[in-house]
């Protein structure tokens, strides 16, 4: 809009210059005709009023109304220039404040979209690792149980000779045998039987 | 005193003193035996007086408690005939202490085996410190357990059970 405003303004200056430069030519070149011869006469007498001095002066005055006029319009060139600007300036800021506000809706769109990726992206990893936690988790206490379970079958297993071996090495050599002769004598008469067979059948 | 457990076969009528406990023993007594024989048949080939060697104390347990005279030949080569009878015949068991056993103890064991398994019965004495306390007896094919070792070792649920029960 502004931009149009500012072409009908440069085109209304040309087209006043035109209009003086053509005002110039026609004074100068006017057509002759017999008024014009008699006024020739006159002019003759005119040229003597109209001397070199005086049409000085009228160059100098038209001159001096040419630079005014000339002025004037550059003023309201100026004038309209600003102005021109100044819409320019509004127009160009309304516009870059639109394309702005648009381009940052697009940009926090994208953002707003890229955050929800993101936070899905970190969600489903959350998740993953909360699974993958609990499957190790699992995993772990099953190792630990089945370790336990080895150990203590182990401890079981060995616990009989250990046991043995540090009670023999306590009390092995601090019971008489004497002592322990009744008890010899007991486990000597519950197998007295199968030893007479053996002895029997030996061999 | 001469404990003795008094052999009633047909064959064998010999008591063995509870002194004589191995076969190495009863191996001695008949090499004593053969020793005197000679000494007695040489003697008597001289035509001299001789006077007996002094006997060891397991054969004169011996012949204490079968009131055999060793001046007379024919008891002398019967006793000798008899010993090598139960060398050769007498059944053999093995047993197995934790520790030297004494000889007072080794005699009530020989003679609860010959008063309750055999009276001619012959015994040989290892050492097995292992086993803790009690004995193991090896007859001709058998094996008896009878250690501390083995009684522990048989309790094994008995442990796992009082262990579980304490933790």
């Amino acid at each position: 809009m502004t931009i149009w405003w500012l072409i009908v303004i440069i085109g209304l200056i040309l087209f006043i210059g035109v209009i003086f430069i053509y005002i110039i030519l026609h004074l100068k070149s006017s057509p002759r005709s017999e008024k014009e011869l008699n006024d020739q006469t006159i002019n003759g007498s005119i040229d003597n009023i109209f001397n070199d001095e005086f049409r000085e002066e009228l160059r100098n005055r038209g001159r001096l109304h040419f630079e005014k006029i000339i002025t004037e319009n550059a003023m309201f060139l100026q004038q309209d220039l600003q102005l021109t600007t100044s819409q320019l300036n509004e127009y160009m800021k309304i516009e870059i404040t639109q394309k702005l506000q648009s381009e940052f809706v697009k940009y926090e769109e994208s953002l707003t979209t890229a955050k929800q990726l993101t936070v899905e992206a970190i969600q489903k990893t959350n998740d993953a690792i909360d699974q993958q936690r609990e499957t190790l988790n699992l995993e772990i206490q099953k190792q630990i149980e089945t370790e336990k379970k080895q150990l203590l079958a182990r401890f079981e297993n060995n616990m009989a000779s250990i046991v043995n071996h540090y009670v023999l090495e306590a009390i092995g050599n601090q019971i008489d045998l004497n002592d322990q002769l009744e008890y010899i004598v007991a486990d000597l008469e519950a197998n007295k039987q199968a030893m007479i067979e053996d002895i029997n059948n030996g061999s | 005193m001469v404990h003795s457990i008094k052999t009633k076969t047909a064959k064998n009528t010999l008591s063995l003193p509870l002194s004589i406990i191995s076969p190495v023993d009863i191996g001695r007594v008949e090499r004593e035996l053969w020793g005197i024989k000679n000494y007695v048949e040489q003697n008597k080939l001289k035509k001299e007086d001789f006077k007996l060697p002094k006997l060891s104390r397991l054969l004169d347990n011996l012949i204490d408690l079968n009131n055999v005279n060793l001046n007379n030949q024919l008891e002398l080569s019967s006793l000798i005939s008899q010993v090598n009878d139960i060398k050769v015949n007498s059944p053999v068991i093995h047993l197995s202490f934790s520790v030297d056993p004494s000889v007072l103890f080794l005699e009530k064991i020989t003679a609860w085996f010959r008063k309750e398994i055999n009276p001619i019965l012959l015994l040989t004495i290892g050492l097995q410190p292992t086993i803790g306390a009690g004995l193991t007896v090896r007859t001709t094919n058998k094996y008896f357990d009878f250690s501390l070792r083995q009684r522990l070792a048989n309790s094994t649920d008995y442990f796992v059970k009082v262990i579980q029960e304490q933790t």
